[in-house]
């Protein structure tokens, strides 16, 4: 028993990083449409970004976070405004090409920038609680309470702001969201940006718990891509619990069975639930 | 008539500074290419950068000593590096471009065994020889290519070592966790498992990790319910090093022995040093501060000079095959016949320059198999760096015929 909440809380820690990297997603698909690939590849750079900050420009940690969040953003805007933009309103082959680009830009910068070498954010949280026999790593569990704190902010500023309201309106009709007087072109930019913000979370916390190295990316942008088609295409509720689902089934495969397998059997268990709800979990049918 | 009269004098200004010159040229300065191929970015940079620094180094100690002297003739060794990122095709691409395109004849590098093996399957029918540093996989040199020579010992030579070495201390229950799909992985981990069953021990379980997994906790929970008395810990030194940091993580309070050769750099990259105390490293007596010879410690002090940090252990492998390789060609007398070359390494002593501490075997620093053996050592991590606390039983002389009975 204590083996099996161990491994549940095992997977939580990366089941956190998966709502992230799939909020981000979730939000610029349910709103723009746009499978936004380079996600990955942005949350690799905020990674990058963070230890760069912390070790070679000497911030404390936190402060290098807010930093890298605060250009994460700004990315973000450029990102829309550069990239997407010109070709919103065309097919939407042409997005696809612009994402897959962007996603090769943002690994060349990425390289350029920080180099080839892995990077790990080190954190200096190495204490451990022991609860009923099951331990917690220090870290893991400050991660757990930041994925909390982020998916508590980003529902309450959709859900209770006017803003979040406006990014509400503009995903469910586009040209009555026009008529009501939103400005729709603002909207992607704060989407984008938001979005941005929490890779970088995503990224900071893959670099502490992990690593970050070329090709982290990838590996991320797959996770969230999954957990988007798991939890329901555009559905924040559906980001959140279809990444704990994925988080934690990898942990219990891995502990369980094989660890060989973990990837195998988790996509089988996705495949399992959508063959059941095609919409994904929390999807609208 | 002018015209002709100008051709004739330009052949014969040729004729008397053609050779003039080119004696001159010859004697001032003759160039021997060799060709590095080895992992220089991607996961496995950890052992294959460090290899080819220390190639360039072992080559401008040479340059600088005057080069390689044959036949009065003194040649400057010149590098040409080609990255194989660990991977064999792209190590099978880089070594067929060595050769074909920059016309190398001695090819060094290869710290991962996949890449080796490959260019190994294949090098047997080429004009070049191959010099393999750090890759461990046994079928490397268990055929016997006459071109082919090795410095690091296989991995099952080790893990014997190391499996009487944790069966001496007393563990019965010891659980591996391993990237255990890697063959020279698999190959330490079954001769440490027979050493340690004569002694009277057990392994209680084979967790696999891949070379990329960071996240090991699911295997270590798995690991912590089965109360072991020791874990064994194989793989690349950064995966390793998140075992070891995961593990305390999971208030895990047991001995842990690993098989990694990573400096304390690379492992300070991912865990903090309390996170390492205690920890074993069972393997070749490679490079570190303690374990050095005057050799080593030069080496240790200009490397670090030249490239800003310390060598990693496993890069004088790498180092030594140089300068082994000069001594060949001066011994075979000529820089062409790479079979003369090849047939002077395997009859060569340990060069003075080498970094590692050889153990030969009828004198020698490869074996008939074209195999060098050091002895293993036992290191653990004491304070924030590695310290080396004892010497292992290696019978070098006794694997050396082993390895000649696999054909």
């Amino acid at each position: 028993m204590i083996e099996l909440v161990q491994q549940i809380l095992n997977g939580l820690a990366i089941g956190g990083v998966y709502v992230l990297v799939a909020l981000g997603l979730t939000t610029v698909f349910g709103i723009l449409g746009i499978a936004h690939f380079a996600h990955g590849s942005v949350s690799m750079f905020g990674g990058c970004l963070t230890c760069f900050l912390a070790v070679s420009a000497g911030l404390p940690l936190l402060a290098a976070i807010a930093a890298a969040m605060a250009v994460g953003f700004v990315l973000g805007v450029a990102i829309e405004l550069l990239a997407y933009r010109p070709v919103r309103g065309a097919s939407h082959i042409n997005a696809f090409i612009v994402a897959l680009g962007l996603t090769m830009m943002v690994e060349g910068l990425n390289l350029q920038l920080f180099g080839h070498e892995q990077v790990v954010i080190l954190t200096g949280l190495s204490r451990v609680f022991e609860i009923g026999g099951v331990t917690i790593p220090e870290l893991r569990l400050y991660v757990i309470l930041a994925a909390a704190a982020l998916i508590a902010s980003m529902t309450l500023f959709v859900e209770r702001t006017r803003t979040g309201q406006a990014i509400r309106a503009v995903a469910e009709n586009r040209e009555a969201a026009i008529l009501m007087g939103v400005n729709v072109q603002a909207i992607p930019l704060i989407v984008f940006g938001i979005s941005t913000t929490l890779g970088v979370c995503a990224g900071v916390m893959v670099g502490s718990l992990f690593a970050i190295a070329p090709g982290i990316g990838e590996w991320l942008v797959v996770k969230g891509f999954a957990v988007l088609i798991l939890g329901g295409l555009g559905s924040i509720p559906g980001a959140v619990i279809g990444g704990m689902v994925l988080g934690v089934t990898e942990a219990l495969a891995a502990g369980f069975v094989s660890s060989a397998y973990k990837d195998l059997i988790a996509f089988a268990v996705m495949i399992a639930v959508l063959l059941m709800r095609p919409q994904g979990l929390m999807g609208k049918a | 008539m002018m015209r002709k009269l100008t051709l004739a004098a330009a052949a014969l200004a040729g004729a008397i500074a053609g050779p003039l010159g080119g004696s001159s040229a010859a004697a001032a300065e003759r160039t021997l290419r060799i060709g590095v191929s080895d992992a220089l970015t991607g996961g496995a940079s950890v052992y294959g950068l460090p290899q080819a620094n220390a190639i360039r180094m072992a080559a401008d100690e040479i340059n600088a000593a005057g080069g390689v002297k044959v036949g009065g003739d003194s040649y400057m060794l010149d590098v040409i590096a080609h990255d194989d990122k660990g991977n064999p095709t792209e190590a099978t691409n880089a070594v067929r471009k060595l050769i074909d395109f920059d016309e190398v004849k001695y090819i060094l590098g290869f710290c991962c065994s996949g890449a080796a093996s490959a260019v190994a399957s294949f090098i047997a029918d080429e004009d070049a020889v191959m010099l393999v540093g750090n890759a461990a996989e046994r079928s490397i040199t268990a055929r016997g290519i006459p071109n082919l020579v090795r410095t690091r010992p296989p991995a099952d030579y080790t893990g014997a070592a190391a499996g009487a070495f944790v069966g001496k201390r007393g563990h019965k229950r010891v659980a591996v966790l391993g990237a255990l799909d890697v063959g020279f992985y698999a190959l330490y981990v079954d001769a440490f498992e027979k050493e340690l069953n004569k002694a009277g021990g057990q392994t209680i379980a084979r967790e696999s990790f891949g070379l990329k997994d960071r996240d090991m906790t699911p295997q270590l929970t798995k690991i912590r319910e089965m109360n072991p008395d020791a874990l064994l810990v194989v793989g690349y030194v950064e995966p390793a090093a998140f075992i070891y940091r995961q593990s305390v993580e999971l208030g895990m309070d047991i001995p842990r022995y690993g098989f990694t050769s990573g400096s304390e750099e690379q492992f300070l990259r991912v865990a903090t040093s309390e996170q390492m105390e205690g920890v074993w490293d069972l393997r070749p007596t490679e490079l570190t501060l303690q374990s050095a010879t005057e050799t080593g410690l030069a080496c240790h002090r200009n490397y670090t000079e030249r490239y800003g940090m310390p060598p990693s252990p496993s890069s004088p492998y790498a180092h030594d095959n140089v300068h082994a390789l000069k001594h060949a060609i001066e011994a075979a007398g000529t820089v062409d016949d790479t079979r003369a070359v090849a047939r002077a390494l395997r009859e060569l002593a340990p060069p003075s320059e080498a970094v590692m501490q050889y153990l030969p075997v009828d004198g020698k620093m490869f074996d008939r198999n074209g195999q060098a053996y050091t002895a293993n050592g036992a290191f653990q991590w004491r304070g924030g760096k590695w310290v080396y606390v004892e010497e292992l039983p290696s019978d070098a002389k006794a694997y050396s015929e082993f390895l000649a009975s696999l054909r």
